[in-house]
């Protein structure tokens, strides 16, 4: 018998093959590339945005910290993979699913894109709400994609989010302990005419 | 897979690079024609600033989705639904292009660390490419308004600041120059500010008194 979590990457990886448009769009979404990309840019678009010297030193020390909250939180997600070999799902249930993107070779649990995404969405949020939660809804939608591909369980996908909002939290906390290296490093990239 | 990853990780990693630089020179075009930072506009008009910025992500998109159309790769037309084990080397159909990229990176694809690597790369030479077209937009802007950029500029600009009417070149001396007076100043004042428990602080609290 399944669990629910089975149950419900059964039923939503089923309605594939019925719209190829949406078949294809998920496939785009799903990929390695092309939401990895827009965190990315949202960091970028972040670090020259500010209008005022003094937003501009707020922006850029969110985005290193969130930058830094990527790194760390593929960190915890292997840390967290050499503890739980969870399998996938297309592997527990490779009859009944329909494999819509690449066999991944590594652990289900936590859904690594998702931590990094939702990393990097609270990190947009904590200095501009509306934007953060777009960036939130990017991060949702990378995570479902993955989900309806039949790659990652729910739970994968809820701590994967988990542990990209803890992380990023933890990353704020530790910036204290490194204070005045990460400002100075912020001033001295402003030096360099690029913060 | 029948083809080498390392060939097909070659592949991907100069097409990745043009993507993230398209879609990081557009996503700074967009910002800095907000923010007003001249020096570092592709053209001398805010608004067409922004439209090109907007135009050159949708472009980078376009061109990485759609690039195994013309361009041979481990996506040859009736291979790509299979595992990216299985794939043959040619040129996707119409039908499968949406699933071409989805390559694992022990096939070839980028993993995390490459892809941030490459990423770097990309919007440093976003940031060049911007800098070295913004010396001609503020050149243009100026003889434009007929004002001096000396007028224009706020007193002590640096930085991006620094950039509102002056070419990055012209702007790097007097931002360097700042660093350097100011950076003992920030380091004593954060070291100061700073909490008990900080590392930084425990090494060089006394030297910095």
């Amino acid at each position: 018998m399944n669990s629910i979590d089975a149950d419900i990457v059964i039923w939503l990886n089923g309605l594939s093959g019925n719209v190829k448009v949406f078949d294809d769009f998920i496939r785009i979404t799903a990929s390695d590339y092309l939401m990895p990309l827009v965190f990315s840019l949202a960091m970028l678009g972040l670090w020259f945005s500010g209008k005022t010297p003094a937003e501009r030193v707020r922006y850029q020390l969110t985005m290193l910290m969130g930058i830094s909250a990527l790194s760390i939180a593929n960190f915890v997600v292997w840390l967290i993979n050499i503890s739980w070999d969870r399998p996938r799902p297309f592997i527990e249930h490779a009859d009944q699913l329909n494999l819509l993107f690449y066999s991944p070779t590594d652990p289900s649990f936590p859904a690594n894109p998702v931590a990094v995404g939702f990393a990097a969405a609270t990190a947009a949020w904590s200095i501009n709400r509306k934007f953060g939660l777009c960036m939130y809804a990017a991060a949702t939608l990378f995570g479902f994609s993955r989900l309806y591909a039949g790659v990652f369980y729910p739970t994968d996908i809820v701590g994967g989010a988990i542990v990209g909002i803890v992380i990023y939290g933890f990353t704020t906390y530790l910036r204290r302990f490194l204070e005045p290296l990460v400002t100075g490093f912020v001033r001295l990239i402003r030096g360099l005419s690029a913060a | 897979m029948n083809t080498d990853p390392d060939v097909v990780r070659d592949l991907f990693a100069s097409h990745y690079f043009l993507f993230a630089f398209l879609a990081s020179l557009g996503t700074l075009q967009f910002v800095v024609s907000n923010s007003g930072t001249r020096g570092l506009w592709l053209t001398p008009y805010a608004v067409m600033t922004r439209w090109l910025g907007v135009g050159l992500i949708i472009v980078a998109i376009a061109l990485f989705f759609l690039q195994p159309l013309w361009v041979d790769g481990p996506w040859a037309a009736g291979s790509v639904e299979a595992d990216s084990l299985t794939r043959e080397w040619g040129k996707a159909s119409w039908d499968e292009l949406a699933g071409a990229r989805n390559v694992n990176d022990i096939d070839g694809g980028l993993d995390g660390v490459k892809q941030a690597i490459w990423f770097s790369l990309a919007a440093i030479s976003a940031f060049a490419v911007s800098a070295i077209f913004g010396t001609l937009s503020v050149k243009i802007n100026v003889i434009g308004e007929q004002r001096s950029a000396d007028v224009l500029q706020p007193e002590n600009a640096d930085g991006l600041a620094g950039l509102a009417n002056r070419s990055y070149l012209s702007n790097l001396p007097d931002s360097f120059r700042n660093f350097k007076s100011d950076i003992g100043g920030v380091w004593r004042n954060g070291i100061n500010d700073a909490e008990g428990w900080s590392v930084m602080k425990m090494i060089f609290g006394k030297s910095s008194k």
